[in-house]
């Protein structure tokens, strides 16, 4: 890798994760506000960093959205989901940096086939959101299900069903915006700079 | 645009203002370690005094504290409410079909709050005093052992100061892109879901192709000016370790042992 390469990774991931930070505190930008609940659409920029940069700079972005997810839960919590849910590092942080793993390693699997990048980034998306959902809603269940809520001396029958229904209900959205904006945002930044999906 | 939490750095002239930023990042993170070992009103009330003692210290108005945890003070109380009313355990209080109000909910209910509003003090005091590039050129400081592991310190740094700084520019940016998007008809605030989302591509697609080509750019720039990697690179404000930040983490010390010997 020569040196311009590696200021561009440096500033490539800075730049990402300002737009993260950003992203977490702007409507529109990072989520849609949808009364009670927001819909995240954060993930996008994961799965999009993971298709134009290559699956570790994906992995980097879900590390920040992670912690930065940990971090807001704890600091300054803006939902119910927040303050119960992502104080714990493994319902925050690991699935996040999953999402990132999973939608460049479907991409590149898609892409070395189809050579079609919309096709293969829409696959991303869509694997990448499921990922996110999936490894919440089950991380949530393994640590709040009976046994070890009952250590904590909390009874979850009422209350983590109706938090998982929250999320579950969010996932699917979530999947339809990731799909349709995917491939949009992928193709205008492979148009727009001397980035191309053959990056492997 | 305000609500930032890096970032709303107060410039002052006090003790906490002079340690240095490595020792303020760890008793910060230490605090937080150590508020889990709380299990009793004692020991609740002995973290809730040295906070104090440290927000008093600072000389930062409490009002800036009261401020920032204010806006969250809802969704905690939902929080705890939520706790005790599904938590169970010890006497009942009250019963009324799934919701019951026990002592182990209630007293959870309370100490979860504490915990809440005592980490964000923390965690705002630590934000108020220490100017966002200081955190990080501590940080950098703090994770160079780790370059025996390959672990490039140096360059999280760096990356951590490039994303400080953008952050400010990118939310202008998007405001930008936002009123040019309002003045071809875009509504943000209206329509169904599907409409939302579809507001939302005219809004991202400017903004990562815009930010792509400034890394681009700025990687030029970098590369203009000799950048080599953190290798023999010296620093313009060096970091110095003084009494006072020893005897900050003396004082952390202690505060463990007293937690210690106050828990249940």
């Amino acid at each position: 890798m020569n040196t311009k390469n590696r200021a561009f990774r440096i500033t490539i991931r800075a730049i990402l994760t300002a737009i993260i930070m950003v992203q977490s505190m702007t409507p529109f930008l990072g989520y849609i506000p949808l009364g009670i609940v927001n819909l995240t659409i954060i993930h996008i920029t994961v799965i999009v960093a993971a298709i134009t940069l290559g699956t570790r700079d994906g992995l980097f972005v879900g590390l920040i959205w992670g912690l930065g997810t940990l971090v807001r839960a704890w600091t300054a919590p803006t939902s119910p989901l927040d303050s119960l849910v992502f104080t714990n590092p493994l319902v925050s942080v690991v699935p996040r940096i999953l999402v990132g793993l999973v939608a460049g390693f479907i991409f590149n699997f898609f892409y070395r086939r189809s050579k079609n990048i919309p096709f293969s980034a829409l696959a991303s998306a869509i694997c990448g959101t499921l990922t996110n959902t999936v490894l919440v809603l089950s991380a949530m269940g393994l640590l709040y299900s009976n046994d070890v809520a009952r250590l904590n001396g909390v009874d979850t029958s009422v209350l983590f069903k109706t938090l998982a229904l929250i999320a579950a209900t969010n996932g699917i959205p979530e999947i339809i915006g990731a799909a349709v904006l995917t491939p949009l945002i992928v193709l205008a930044i492979f148009r727009a700079t001397r980035l191309t999906p053959d990056h492997i | 645009m305000n609500k930032l939490i890096l970032g709303r750095y107060i410039p002052g002239n006090s003790i906490i203002h002079h340690m240095d930023p490595r020792a303020k990042l760890i008793s910060s993170f230490y605090f937080i370690g150590i508020i889990f070992l709380c299990n009793n009103w004692q020991s609740y009330l002995g973290m809730f005094l040295f906070t104090m003692l440290v927000i008093f210290l600072s000389k930062v108005k409490v009002g800036f504290f009261i401020k920032g945890v204010r806006p969250l003070i809802w969704l905690i109380l939902f929080t705890v409410t939520l706790q005790i009313l599904f938590t169970s355990g010890g006497t009942v209080y009250f019963h009324w079909g799934i919701i019951s109000i026990t002592e182990f909910g209630l007293t959870n209910g309370i100490f979860i709050f504490c915990r809440f509003v005592l980490i964000i003090f923390m965690s705002t005091l630590l934000t108020l005093t220490t100017p966002p590039l200081a955190l990080s050129d501590a940080i950098e400081s703090i994770l160079r052992p780790l370059a025996v592991i390959h672990f490039p310190a140096h360059e999280v740094s760096l990356m951590l100061s490039i994303a400080l700084r953008f952050v400010p520019t990118l939310m202008d940016e998007t405001e930008k892109i936002m009123n040019a998007q309002r003045a071809r008809g875009v509504d943000f605030s209206e329509g169904s879901l599907i409409q939302k989302m579809k507001a939302v591509i005219p809004l991202l697609i400017p903004l990562f192709v815009s930010s792509f080509n400034r890394a681009e750019e700025l990687a030029t720039a970098m590369e203009a000016r000799g950048y080599q990697g953190g290798v023999g690179r010296t620093k313009y404000r060096v970091l110095s370790w003084q009494f006072t930040d020893t005897l900050a983490l003396v004082c952390m010390g202690v505060l463990t042992l007293i937690l210690v010997y106050l828990r249940a």
